[in-house]
């Protein structure tokens, strides 16, 4: 159903309230499983994921139709997303194309990130569960999963963040001044153009960009510098998050604290 | 199932020095596509496209369905794709593997998300009869670039097709045959094409466009765009892969933009040429005497 955002222009505020270039609140805890080799909970808004990782373990019996890797850890990734998870209950088969797309960004955008040739034979598995759902799906899903990877200790160049940008009018007004929006909603995308970015830890080289929806080419400029702006926002929250687990774990006595660790660990 | 077989060592060595020096192993400039051919059949709705070695045909047909309780004043439209043992033994029959799934979905995007062709146009009576259009996809061999080379031969093949005329008196629905009546194209918004760039080397700084197999086989990352020759963006999919530096998208998608303009010029020209050559001069034609003997 379309939503009347023609008031934007009124206030310059969203219908959430929200600045063009605010994120929503963002909420993430690390090792919340105890049972698994690395696992997080992210929420982006709404949106609400959980991750677990397992491995890198041996590698298990291969599956039809999976390409076999002998000089580097396999990644597989299983998105499953809660019948509960939007306003409408769909229930999603196995062979859900989207799904399957979006599992494949995932594992390829991992692919290039980890150093997996230090794994050979093994295989890291990835579940992602989609609790809630409320726009910027596959950038939380990409932010949880490299939270979840962090904390399985898997050796990888940075950290990959992502988030969501769009464009205030829709594709077929050409006018100018359309304001980029950072972070949107579920609501927003369903009306406006966007497209995902994830971006390499602080550098603003783009790992992944999807674009669904149909844009004038000359806002895409526009888009990605607010994404890739928004995505080093996103990357200083994991960061954030990551270090204060680290230094809970250090005053919990659950690890030494050793002299190797250069890192201040502010409190 | 046999596995695809990986380019060796050596080949690998060759392909990405040659690149670094400035070649390509066909001898095209980084920038310089493969030489395409695009040939409509004797029947509407069908395109054959060559982009060098790759080779894709597109058949598409029209029957009258029942439209989804959902959506009843669209009519449905389907591109179904398939990519067969033919193309290479690891292809499975009905198990369709990562790539088809993306290039199905790569298209659905395009082509039916974008709206290129108007839906509602092949709604006969809403709720109870609509038009079913069907796109069948055959990869029959690949040599590299086979999303650009498959929405080029979908976008030509849907706007070679003529469906059947059809008239609604009260309720009663008439479909006419091709002697009746001269056969309708469908109702057309606008043609986007695929344009899929590659990139090698460390940092991906080497930007090739229509790349065969065995350069998409070392590739670090690529990047697909799908715009019309308006500059309108259908989408951008960049799956993972080498991260690149934000400045590149933006050189590439003026890239596409060019691409996509020289494509739809040539999609023209080749429906001008093929309406001229079913154009024996009308009906006056079909009446007189003369013959061939």
């Amino acid at each position: 159903m379309p939503l009347d955002t023609s008031t934007y222009s009124l206030a310059l505020l969203r219908v959430d309230g929200r600045r063009w270039n605010e994120l929503r609140r963002l909420h993430a805890q690390i090792r919340t499983q105890d049972a698994a080799d690395g696992s997080s909970y992210l929420e982006m808004g709404h949106t609400k994921v959980m991750c677990i990782v397992t491995g890198p373990s041996e590698q298990q019996q291969q599956r039809r139709g999976q390409t076999s890797q002998r000089d580097a850890a396999a990644i597989n990734v299983n998105v499953v997303i809660a019948g509960f998870s939007s306003v409408d209950r769909k229930k999603s088969g196995r062979n859900d194309k989207r799904i399957q797309e979006i599992e494949v960004t995932i594992a390829n955008a991992l692919a290039s990130n980890l150093h997996t040739h230090l794994f050979p034979h093994s295989s890291i598995t990835i579940s992602l569960h989609v609790l809630s759902q409320d726009g910027s799906l596959l950038a939380a899903l990409l932010n949880a999963t490299t939270l979840a990877l962090i904390d399985a200790g898997i050796p990888m160049t940075d950290y990959i963040a992502a988030c969501t940008a769009g464009s205030t009018s829709t594709y077929a007004a050409g006018d100018d001044s359309a304001d980029p929006l950072l972070d949107l909603n579920n609501q927003e995308e369903q009306e406006l153009p966007f497209l995902t970015v994830a971006t390499l830890g602080d550098s603003d080289r783009i790992a992944v960009l999807v674009c669904e929806s149909r844009v004038q080419v000359t806002r895409l400029e526009g888009m990605l510098v607010v994404g890739v702006d928004g995505c080093k926002q996103v990357k200083q929250f994991l960061d954030q998050v990551v270090r204060e687990k680290g230094a809970e774990m250090v005053r919990e006595g659950a690890v030494e604290k050793s002299d190797a660790m250069g890192m201040v660990l502010d409190e | 199932m046999p596995r695809e077989a990986e380019p060796s060592l050596s080949e690998r060595t060759f392909v990405t020095q040659a690149l670094e020096e400035g070649l390509r192993v066909d001898g095209r400039k980084f920038d310089q596509f493969r030489s395409l051919e695009l040939t409509f059949g004797d029947e509407y709705g069908v395109a054959e496209v060559k982009f060098g070695k790759t080779r894709v045909l597109a058949k598409v047909s029209a029957e009258v369905t029942v439209p989804y309780t959902d959506r009843p004043f669209d009519g449905v439209f389907t591109i179904t794709s398939e990519l067969s043992p033919m193309i290479a033994p690891s292809y499975e029959v009905n198990r369709p593997s990562m790539e088809e799934v993306l290039l199905s979905r790569l298209l659905e995007k395009t082509i039916r998300r974008s709206g290129a062709l108007d839906t509602e146009s092949l709604c006969l009576i809403a709720g109870q009869k609509c038009w079913s259009i069907r796109v069948d996809l055959h990869v029959l061999t690949h040599d590299g670039n086979l999303t650009d080379c498959a929405c080029l031969a979908v976008v030509a093949a849907l706007r070679h097709f003529r469906k059947p005329d059809s008239s609604i008196e009260g309720e009663t629905l008439t479909i006419y045959t091709s002697a009746e009546r001269e056969p309708v194209p469908l109702s057309w918004l606008h043609s986007p094409f695929c344009v899929t760039f590659s990139f090698f080397g460390e940092e991906g700084e080497q930007i090739l466009v229509d790349t065969t197999w065995l350069e998409e086989q070392l590739r670090v990352s690529t990047c697909t765009y799908s715009i019309n020759k308006h500059g309108e963006l259908c989408q951008i999919a960049k799956f993972g892969g080498a991260a690149l530096d934000a400045p590149l998208f933006i050189q590439c998608a003026t890239g596409a933009l060019n691409r996509s303009k020289e494509l739809t010029d040539l999609v023209e020209r080749k429906l001008a040429d093929d309406a001229k050559r079913r154009d024996k001069g009308g009906f006056m034609a079909e009446l007189t005497a003369e013959n061939d003997r």
